[in-house]
């Protein structure tokens, strides 16, 4: 038996510790969007006179979701995120309720891109895209020279994989 | 001959003019739907003078234009055979040529229409291997004689088994090709449906839903223009008269639905038959619209066998293939190659068309500790509805409650059909939403496999597992639910390319 599919080893490598940061980032946007939203809520509260108590509900609100926005999600997500390129195949972890490992054969894929977004290139990270015929799969956050070595490689490994089937 | 540059037939022209009339039936009914609406009808547009007439009036100019721009189109077609291409010129003001190799023609589809049928005539589509790109060559014949439909597979059978690309000179070509053509053309017969498989087939096919939300639909669109204030006194009085007639009424109504759902299918699919040659299945069927579709075999991606809980009680299947379309059209993609079965007829033909495919493995069931996964996750919907119903509409909405027995029924039923085999090279899986699906697979075509688990079922060591295939421009997954872990670790081991894997396990069973 080897090893490595084994579901208890998990892909090696992980991504960007700054990827964590950003998903932090994203965290207090979503977060800062619903306070707004909160607060047209407690205005309208203040106005129509609805009970007191629905403030401490929608201060409540808040707080949860920013302890699970910014905190917890993206921590998870973070420690779950795993990947590793191997010569025949690639490998992905992820997922936050549920965990999903994918396996990708070398040979199966069609090409693969970086992409970098304002918000990931201030962190100097890129997301890198691996498509095969039917499927598309990324990998979130990882420092740009090091998504773009990775890019030449799979597309290289992808280049001279041989169909053992 | 290669010069001679070849034109559609006429009826091209009036064939394009009824595309359009088709397309404006829609506008149209509106037009005059409004005015049947409005005060006096349409007796009223004629007492008007030529304001009244006006809709009429576009209409025919409408018509009118359609019926030249059919003409102009069809004047403008034109296809010619040049260095192992299909060179197409045509469009209405801007010029178009598409230049297809020949090499590059995955099939030929037939399809005879109506207006097709007294002249001996064949609408070909052309399709090519999309890569996903789209503007990818595709192109359509809208009529031509069966000569020129068997010429322009002549060429191309030509052109593929030309080792050099390039024109020859042209007596010798003609010969090589007589010869290798004619052991190619040796086409057999499969399977031809029997008029009890049809008839069955009609009967209880689900097309009656499609039947009904086409009304739906239809009357949604008309919505504002139903004086609903009229209707609904008379609706009134129409439940005087009880609920028998008002049952009555929609029993009347979904019968002619169903019985326009059988028509249909019947003739959709009359004298449905499966043949093959070398390298590709063609499937015949339809009695005013015949269709040829052609599939190569090099495209075929999977194969799902399905059987709704009827048709699985007396023993039938509908079998699909999923192709790697070239079309963006999206239909074809999904094949279906028997549209009703007996198992046991279908077993030997499958067995004959893809003979390194094992049909009935045995399977790896779900383990029996699984089986509450397949409901309990509904409980995060019904409990909730149940709550509220039985509060708001306090004894009766208790009734509710009877909606749980079927539902975790379904998920034992689930729980008791899910399975998956590995068999040498192929993944067959078997899994049921409310009809049983059977889906077989070579690893070859697996595009990728997804181990999924939620953190209860990681506590039990449970995964479920997903296949996704290409199918048409996207992909189709297949998954099988809560199975044990090492299953899943089994089918990992199994899809890893890697030689070493494959030399250590050497022949899985």
């Amino acid at each position: 038996m080897n090893g490595e599919s084994d579901m208890n080893d998990q892909p090696k490598n992980r991504i960007s510790r700054k990827g964590l940061t950003v998903w932090r980032l994203y965290g207090i946007i979503e977060t800062a969007v619903l306070a707004l939203l909160a607060g047209g809520a407690a205005a309208l509260t203040y106005f129509f006179e609805w009970p007191v108590w629905l403030y401490a509900v929608y201060g409540g609100v808040i707080l949860l979701f920013a302890f699970l926005l910014i905190y917890l999600f993206p921590k998870i997500r973070w420690q779950r995120w795993r990947y590793e390129v191997r010569e025949q195949e690639i490998e992905l972890q992820h997922g936050l309720f549920i965990v999903t490992r994918t396996l990708v054969p070398m040979v199966r894929v069609q090409h693969v891109d970086t992409e970098q977004g304002p918000i990931l290139r201030r962190y100097d990270l890129a997301e890198i895209s691996i498509s095969t015929a039917a499927t598309t799969h990324t990998i979130p956050a990882l420092i740009t020279a090091e998504a773009d070595e990775l890019r030449g490689m799979i597309s290289a490994l992808a280049r001279v994989a041989e169909d053992d089937v | 001959m290669s010069d001679i540059r070849y034109k559609l037939h006429p009826v091209s022209a009036f064939i394009n003019f009824m595309k359009s009339l088709k397309e404006l039936i829609i506008p149209f009914i509106v037009i005059f739907g409004v005015n049947i609406f409005r005060d006096g009808g349409i007796s009223a547009m004629f007492s008007q003078g030529w304001i009244g007439l006006l809709p009429l009036l576009i209409g025919l100019v409408v018509i009118l234009f359609s019926l030249v721009i059919g003409i102009i189109k069809w004047k403008r077609f034109v296809y010619w055979f040049e260095d192992g291409e299909l060179r197409i010129e045509y469009g209405l003001f801007v010029k178009k040529k598409r230049y297809i190799p020949f090499e590059r023609i995955q099939s030929l589809n037939y399809t005879e229409g109506i207006f097709h049928r007294p002249f001996n005539l064949v609408k070909v589509r052309v399709e090519t291997a999309g890569s996903g790109k789209v503007g990818e060559a595709e192109a359509e014949l809208t009529a031509i004689n069966r000569e020129d439909a068997d010429r322009i597979e002549k060429e191309m059978e030509n052109a593929k088994h030309r080792v050099v690309p390039s024109m020859g000179p042209h007596e010798a070509v003609e010969e090589s090709v007589e010869e290798t053509n004619v052991p190619k053309k040796e086409l057999k017969t499969l399977y031809r449906m029997s008029m009890k498989e049809l008839l069955i087939l009609a009967t209880t096919s689900g097309g009656i839903g499609v039947v009904i939300s086409a009304v739906a639909v239809f009357l949604s669109q008309f919505s504002d223009l139903i004086p609903y204030e009229t209707i609904y006194e008379e609706v009134m009085l129409f439940l005087r008269f009880g609920y028998l007639i008002v049952a009555l009424a929609i029993f009347a109504g979904l019968l002619i639905a169903w019985i326009i759902s059988v028509i249909l299918t019947l003739l959709a699919n009359y004298q449905f038959t499966i043949q093959v040659d070398d390298d590709h299945i063609y499937i015949t069927r339809g009695l005013l619209e015949k269709k040829k579709i052609s599939v190569p075999f090099k495209r075929i991606q999977g194969i799902k066998v399905s059987r709704n809980p009827l048709r699985e009680l007396f023993g039938y299947a509908v079998v699909t293939v999923e192709s790697a379309g070239g079309s963006m059209g999206g239909k074809d993609e999904k094949i279906r190659l028997f549209p009703l079965v007996k198992t046991a007829r279908m077993l030997p033909i499958l067995t004959e068309l893809f003979p390194d495919m094992e049909f009935q493995p045995a399977l790896t069931k779900a383990p029996k500790r699984s089986v509450h996964f397949y409901y309990r996750l509904d409980f995060l919907w019904m409990l909730p509805v149940i709550g509220l119903l039985s509060y708001f509409f306090f004894p009766y909405g208790l009734l509710s409650l009877l909606i749980v027995p079927p539902v975790i029924l379904i998920g034992i039923w689930q729980h008791r059909t899910t399975g998956y085999a590995l068999t040498g090279r192929q993944l067959t899986m078997e899994f049921r939403g409310f009809s049983k699906h059977t889906f077989f697979v070579w690893k070859k075509r697996v595009q990728a496999v997804n181990v999924l688990q939620t953190y209860f079922q990681r506590k039990r060591d449970l995964a479920s597992i997903q296949a996704t295939i290409k199918s048409g421009m996207l992909g189709y997954s297949a998954r099988i639910n809560y199975m044990e872990k090492d299953d899943a670790t089994r089918i990992l081991d199994w899809y890893h390319p890697s030689p070493i894997s494959a030399k250590q396990k050497g022949q899985p069973e």
